[in-house]
């Protein structure tokens, strides 16, 4: 125990020879982030609709978030990365299972999101709508969805900040994302303290960044209400 | 059935060790239950530092809870096990890196929760219960906590629930949790659907078992 903190010379200076790994790596997590999300956005739309529907199919609804809520994504990947693919005969490479995973994942908690913001509209505006002549369809379009995208973006963009983070958990799989080309750093300089730390701080600036911009959102969005 | 023809399923994988992925999941839980406590103890003190209105207490408080919001607990896993390890020289057991970060994690999220209770509970509370002769302790313990939990508790479960999911990857640490135990009979016996698809099913399992509580809490506690 004598000499703690002592006994240990930092070396940052292997940061900076792994500019060029950070880089890639950086950008094979940018990409899966934003696929991701934009997946997730489109299927959690399609669910929640889904399940406020009547009846048996809302039910199915129900269940996929219920589900895809309660799973952990480092389960769920290595399921769909090796326990599918294997069962089925399907040929994932990592980031396809990665995007795979974080979409359903994420669209459950997205389609909550949906859901919440469509039943803050108040019924009288369908009505008015419906009784003004437009359609079931026309109405949601032009009606109450972008009332209700309003509430649910900054919500919306919340959930991105998550799917930043857990998409660390790809490189657990193979997809050369960030976090794997770190591990990779760390086994071929034996520095983990500076890598970890270095990587740490990435995944939060963009956390940070994407936090204000929900922010900001927020209150332009709400400015009209003001 | 056609399309399956290449794997053959054998369930006896998961049915003759159900008792192992038990005792897998109990590893799971444990961690989870010790890290979230740990969390609600380090969340406490943050939010009463981020309250007390002192800069030097409080501006900390705000940062370290940005941080543990911001970093993925994979990162923060690792962080904790190798880099923590290496550079201080204490030595962590795997079982300690994980309950660290899911600490390091939770409590991110504990404080915000904490400092929300608190601050909901109206100052009137606190100084009628002094008006009427109750010490600053009492008061606290009869008037302020006891309001103040009926708000934390729903809360506080979800990040339990949050925590029971983030556990699962101390497999990746080699803690012989039930994930481990799916890889390593994944390995020897190439069986990936069943075993990952037990531990799945157990997962869910737990969580809607802990998220159908917080919510029945949730109710009770809003009457009144």
């Amino acid at each position: 125990m004598s000499g703690i903190f002592l006994t240990y010379s930092y070396d940052w200076s292997v940061i900076p020879k792994s500019i060029a790994f950070f880089e890639r790596g950086l950008g094979v997590t940018v990409r899966i982030a934003i696929l991701s999300v934009l997946f997730s956005l489109v299927l959690g739309l399609v669910v929640a609709l889904v399940r406020m529907a009547p009846g048996p199919i809302g039910l199915i609804g129900f269940f996929y978030v219920q589900v895809f809520r309660a799973l952990s994504l480092y389960v769920y990947i290595l399921f769909v990365y090796f326990g599918i693919a294997a069962a089925f005969k399907l040929d994932f490479d990592p980031i396809t299972a990665g995007v795979l995973s974080l979409t359903l994942l994420n669209s459950a908690y997205m389609a909550e999101i949906y859901r919440s913001a469509i039943q803050a509209i108040e019924p009288g505006q369908r009505e008015a709508a419906r009784s003004l002549g437009l359609g079931t369809i026309g109405t949601f379009v032009n009606v109450t969805f972008p009332q209700a995208w309003r509430i649910a973006v900054p919500s919306l963009v919340n959930q991105f900040t998550d799917i930043i983070k857990d998409s660390s958990v790809v490189a657990l799989i193979g997809a050369p994302d960030l976090m794997y080309i770190t591990t990779e750093r760390v086994s071929f300089y034996q520095r983990p303290f500076e890598f970890y730390t270095t990587v740490a701080g990435i995944y939060f600036v963009m956390v940070v960044i994407v936090a204000q911009l929900a922010w900001r959102l927020e209150k332009r969005l709400r400015r009209h209400l003001a | 059935m056609i399309f399956l023809a290449g794997y053959q399923f054998d369930w006896r994988v998961v049915t003759d060790r159900w008792h192992l992925f038990v005792a897998g999941a109990w590893v799971d839980l444990w961690v989870a239950i010790i890290g979230f406590a740990l969390a609600c103890g380090i969340g406490l003190i943050n939010a009463l530092l981020r309250t007390s209105g002192v800069p030097i207490f409080s501006i900390p408080s705000f940062l370290y809870v940005q941080v543990m919001r911001g970093v993925p607990l994979y990162v923060l896993l690792l962080w904790v096990y190798f880099g923590i390890a290496n550079i201080t020289g204490l030595t962590f057991t795997s079982f300690q890196a994980i309950v660290i970060a899911l600490a390091l994690t939770g409590s991110g999220y504990t404080t915000e929760i904490f400092r929300a209770g608190l601050g909901a509970i109206d100052r009137g509370q606190m100084e009628a219960a002094r008006s009427i002769g109750l010490s600053r302790v009492r008061t606290y313990g009869h008037v302020i906590l006891p309001q103040a939990l009926r708000i934390v508790v729903p809360p506080l479960g979800n990040t339990f629930v949050g925590l029971l999911k983030g556990a699962t990857i101390m497999a990746v640490i080699a803690v012989p949790d039930m994930v481990f135990l799916a890889n390593e009979l994944n390995v020897t016996l190439f069986t990936p659907f069943e075993v990952f698809a037990a531990v799945a099913a157990i997962l869910i399992v737990m969580v809607l078992f802990f998220s159908a509580v917080v919510y029945l809490l949730e109710r009770r506690l809003r009457i009144g």
